[in-house]
């Protein structure tokens, strides 16, 4: 079932690379540490060297943003080739111990955080939760993602989710504690084996289902679904494209007002992986009284927090100023209220960096179903 | 039902605590057993270490033989094998320490004795002796009965009781030693001491230490700057040094260091026995932790529920600005 | 070099509510998440390390459920030969010289030089089995060991003694070794290489397999009764500082700088 048989050359089309070097050219990492992506491409034709480049520890500072692969003329995906020696590193079992210990997990209870698999649910306690059944058609089926699952700071993203669905009427459910990892992380990290086993697995899990849509809490899920999972009955769709499209159609509405400045920050894994940069700015435009601004570095530009990529387990050697740092900087700058994000990673990597710059009093990190929350009238904290 | 011999432990020409502790546990066990305590010393050169001993008031049985100049535990396994059969005592009690856990399971299947490890507590009544011990680093306890046998065999938990006082010189009598040959099959090589880094922590006045809350390297800056703030030094549990946090030296616990600081503070540590026999010494103990049920708050006298990071940059800014 | 390495699939309770069943003898395992005890994993990587180095095999021997399979797979997946896994109803597992004697008529049922068991179980850390094992089998043992080295016939392993005192011993083998965590930094077993490792050997057995009399290894056989489990007391004399968090970082560094504490 794996590319086993394929050559490193063959399975990432090295040859198909011209070395034009719109890839570094675009890289955000390069703002910060030496990571050179089109280099990579280059010595990575020679086969005999791939074990020396595999253990070069830039190859762990892509956060797997894919802004290279946007930019690239060939339609080549440079980032897949560092994925392609961390894969090198990790059938060598000499990984990181952060690493091994999120791998281990996913794979023991479904989830990279060290999380007991039979407390994934834990969060839906209070809440009046419509639980799915295999079999029993609905027309959304939510899928909550591990971090927003576990993390309590996130949480309120699948809690709010909910209490707006119930609120509106609509018809949803959410899966069970059986519920597993959609493999993001586990895929940029290059466990090749063990992202193949949760396709397999996922797929047969999700297909059991009957969902007009299944709805994607974080856009991690939802472009891994979308780019790895080829045999989903259902379509894959992030929770923003919804809420939107329940606006348009006149099913969901939301008053209240919101006087501040929002700035939205493109998270990398919706904009650039999924092409969706509009559907978040209609929901945050629709709150009355929110004036929004806008990052210099926007949209297909978007400065990557970094919080993708397997980076949550890896530190960079590099000791510059963190990316997501120079974004809250910039959101200062701008004279943001809120930093508006759509995406748990992005919310936990910008919160830090807001609270290492000591800007808690003047600014907030917010997820858009944490702002929507507080229109609904009861605001999860 | 008979004696208790209580094997001493002692190390370098010092005895330590768990002897004493032991004595405590057996005698409050001796009248019930209807017998007397009995301290059993082996080694070589044990006059001053037999005679700490034999200050708290119990009578020690001394073995003085070259044989025993190191720790052995074949040879210490022999010794008793053999005592167990001339004098028939009713309970053996060792340490649970890293000498007596090498010794005591292998001297329970020799014999063919009931044995309870790392017992925290002894019963004996109607002629049952039982023992409690814990499970899941302290969040269960259990209750063993031992099986009628002419001698029972435990491990004493360290820390479990207090030492008691030293009262009267009880009498010393020294013996032969069974064991009159050495050992080919074991040989004691030497002790190394452990690394002594740049800081002494047994020495330090206050203590910031970390456990497995603290989660990554990557957050330590945090509680560095806790610890300049109020002139601590750091500090951490097996699972911070396992994890390569803090250095091995700087390690709080029966396999780190024994502390004794005016002020401990416990962040992220859940407070498994083996930590806390280490922080026995500190006079004031704070404790952050999520986990309400974390066995740390049973030594604390000041604690906060809730998730170290809530709390730690508050309270560094907070102590700066107090301390102006 | 034959080496055998004994593995314990345990619960991970550091996080956990741990509760005791109605019947007062077990505890409600239903929210736990089991995997490889802490000390064994290391003493896999351990035993591992020394067939790298000296070449040779190790078989793994493990006491445990069906689901505990893939704890074993991925220890093969890091190096380990073949498996034993032992299952059976009739055994008193909460003793830990019936549990050696059990890992004894398993492992004595091959050839070895050494064996490798972690220094502790997480869940009812009697630091005995490994010990036990040596006497059962009439082996040279020692514990706690923080390193250690493969010579000609014997082993030199560091003891970590309280303290953190080495206490350096010479075995010669064959001999039993408890290991105590933090010997070494254990790999990542990757899935590609648990596939490959259900090539491997893992052979199921019970006390009938064993030659193991179940007389000598039940609840009759074992000299202690396990008469009760029980939560106990948490006995806290601790002022518990409440509020929010801002709040209780407030008031504890006022109550440290008043009391002359810092």
């Amino acid at each position: 079932m794996s590319a086993e048989i394929q050559t490193f050359r063959e399975k990432y089309d090295l040859l198909g690379c011209i070395q034009c070097g719109r890839c570094t050219g675009g890289c955000p990492v390069t703002v910060r540490a030496n990571l050179n992506v089109r280099q990579f491409v280059n010595d990575a034709y020679d086969e005999s060297k791939l074990d020396e480049l595999a253990k070069i520890a830039d190859i762990w500072d892509c956060t797997a943003c894919h802004t290279c692969a946007v930019r690239c003329p060939k339609g080549l995906k440079p980032l897949e080739v560092l994925i392609g020696l961390r894969t090198l590193i990790i059938e060598s079992g000499k990984v990181e111990p952060t690493v091994r210990d999120a791998l281990q997990s996913v794979l023991l209870e479904g989830n990279p955080w060290e999380k007991s698999r039979a407390a994934r649910s834990d969060w839906m306690e209070g809440l009046d939760v419509r639980i799915a059944e295999p079999g029993v058609p609905v027309e959304n089926l939510f899928f909550v993602c591990c971090t927003i699952a576990y993390d309590r700071r996130v949480q309120a993203i699948a809690k709010n989710m909910v209490k707006i669905m119930n609120k509106a009427g609509i018809d949803y459910a959410f899966i069970d504690e059986n519920e597993s990892c959609c493999g993001s992380e586990v895929f940029t990290l290059g466990e090749e084996g063990l992202f193949e086993m949760l396709i397999e697995d996922n797929t047969e899990f999700l297909n059991g289902y009957t969902a007009n849509q299944i709805v994607t809490l974080s856009p991690h899920c939802f472009t891994t679904y979308n780019a790895h999972y080829p045999d989903l009955k259902s379509k894959v769709i992030h929770y923003t494209q919804l809420l939107d499209q329940l606006i348009t159609d006149g099913r969901l509405s939301y008053s209240g007002e919101l006087q501040k400045k929002v700035v939205f920050h493109d998270p990398c894994y919706l904009g650039k992986q999924g092409g969706i940069y509009d559907e978040p700015r209609r929901l945050l435009q629709k709150i009355e009284g929110v004036e929004l601004l806008e990052f210099e570095r926007r949209r297909e530009r978007s400065l990557c927090c970094e919080g993708g990529g397997g980076k949550m387990w890896v530190e960079s050697e590099s000791k510059k100023e963190r990316l997501a740092e120079t974004r809250i900087k910039d959101a200062k700058e701008l004279g943001a209220d809120i930093v508006a994000v759509a995406c748990p990673f992005c919310v936990l990597t910008l919160e830090d960096a807001m609270k290492n710059l000591g800007y808690e009093e003047e600014m907030r990190v917010s997820e858009i179903m944490e702002l929507l929350g507080e229109l609904f009238n009861d605001p999860e904290a | 039902m008979g004696n208790i011999l209580v094997v001493a432990e002692h190390r370098q020409g010092l005895v330590r605590d768990i002897t004493y502790e032991m004595l405590a546990i057996a005698s409050g066990l001796a009248k019930e057993m209807d017998g007397e305590v009995i301290t059993l010393a082996i080694g070589s050169g044990l006059d001053e270490v037999a005679k700490k001993i034999a200050g708290y008031g119990v009578k020690v049985m001394v073995i003085d033989d070259p044989l025993f100049a190191d720790f052995n535990a074949d040879k210490y396994q022999k010794v008793l094998s053999a005592l167990i059969d001339d004098l028939k005592p009713a309970l053996l009690m060792a340490g649970h320490t890293a000498q007596g856990v090498d010794f005591m399971p292998a001297l329970a299947v020799e014999k063919k004795l009931p044995y309870v490890a790392e017992t925290i507590a002894l019963s004996y009544t109607d002629n049952q002796l039982k023992a409690t011990r814990q499970l899941y680093s302290g969040k269960v306890n259990a209750r063993l009965a031992f099986k009628q046998a002419a001698t029972y065999l435990v491990t004493i938990r360290e820390g479990a009781v207090e030492a008691p006082e030293p009262s009267s010189a009880a009498s010393i009598e020294k013996i032969d030693s069974p064991l009159k040959e050495d050992l080919a099959y074991r040989k004691f090589v030497e002790y190394i001491e452990a690394e002594v880094g740049d800081v002494d922590i047994t020495q330090s006045d206050i203590l910031v230490s970390v456990g497995r809350g603290l989660k990554e390297d990557k957050n330590l800056p945090l509680i560095e700057e806790l610890a300049a703030a109020i002139k601590a030094d750091v500090a951490g549990s097996r699972a911070a040094t396992d994890a390569g946090w803090i250095p091995h030296d700087r390690q709080v616990g029966t396999s780190g260091k024994s502390v004794k600081p005016k002020l401990y503070i416990a962040l992220g540590i859940s407070g498994a026995f083996q930590h806390i026999a280490g922080v026995k010494g500190a006079k004031i103990v704070v404790a952050v932790n999520k986990d309400p049920e974390a066995p740390i708050f049973s030594i604390a006298d000041y604690a906060i529920v809730d998730d170290l990071f809530k709390i730690v940059p508050k309270l560094t800014e907070k102590l700066k600005e107090l301390k102006g | 070099m034959k080496t055998i390495v004994c593995i314990k699939y345990v619960p991970d309770t550091s996080e956990a509510v741990v509760k005791v069943n109605p019947d007062g003898k077990s505890v409600d395992s239903s929210r736990f998440s089991f995997d490889i005890n802490d000390a064994d994993n290391y003493a896999v990587e351990e035993s591992v390390l020394i067939k790298e180095k000296s070449g040779g095999e190790v078989t793994v021997l493990s006491i445990g459920p069906k689901q505990s399979d893939v704890m074993i797979r991925m220890a093969m997946a890091k190096g380990c030969d073949r498996a034993v896994r032992i299952e059976d109803e009739r055994m008193a597992l909460h003793d830990p010289v019936i549990v050696a004697r059990i890992l004894a008529a398993a492992a004595g049922k091959q050839e070895f030089d050494l064996i490798l068991t972690g220094c502790m179980a997480n869940d009812d850390g009697h630091m005995s089995t490994g010990v036990a094992l040596a006497e059962e089998l009439g082996v040279n043992h020692a514990s706690m060991v923080k390193k250690l080295e493969v010579l000609d016939g014997r082993v030199r392993a560091h003891r970590e003694l309280e303290g953190g005192l080495l206490e350096v011993v010479e075995l010669e083998l064959p001999a039993v070794v408890t290991i105590q965590t933090g010997i070494n930094e254990p790999r990542y077993a990757p899935i590609r290489g648990i596939r490959e490792a259900q090539k491997k050997e893992l052979l199921v057995s019970n006390l009938d397999d064993l030659g193991l009399d179940a007389a000598l290894v039940d609840e009759e056989a074992s000299l202690v009764v396990l008469e009760e489990l029980y939560i106990p007391e948490v006995v806290s004399t601790a002022e518990i500082i409440e509020g929010e968090p801002d709040e209780k970082a407030e008031k504890l560094a006022s109550i440290l700088v008043k009391g002359g504490l810092v």
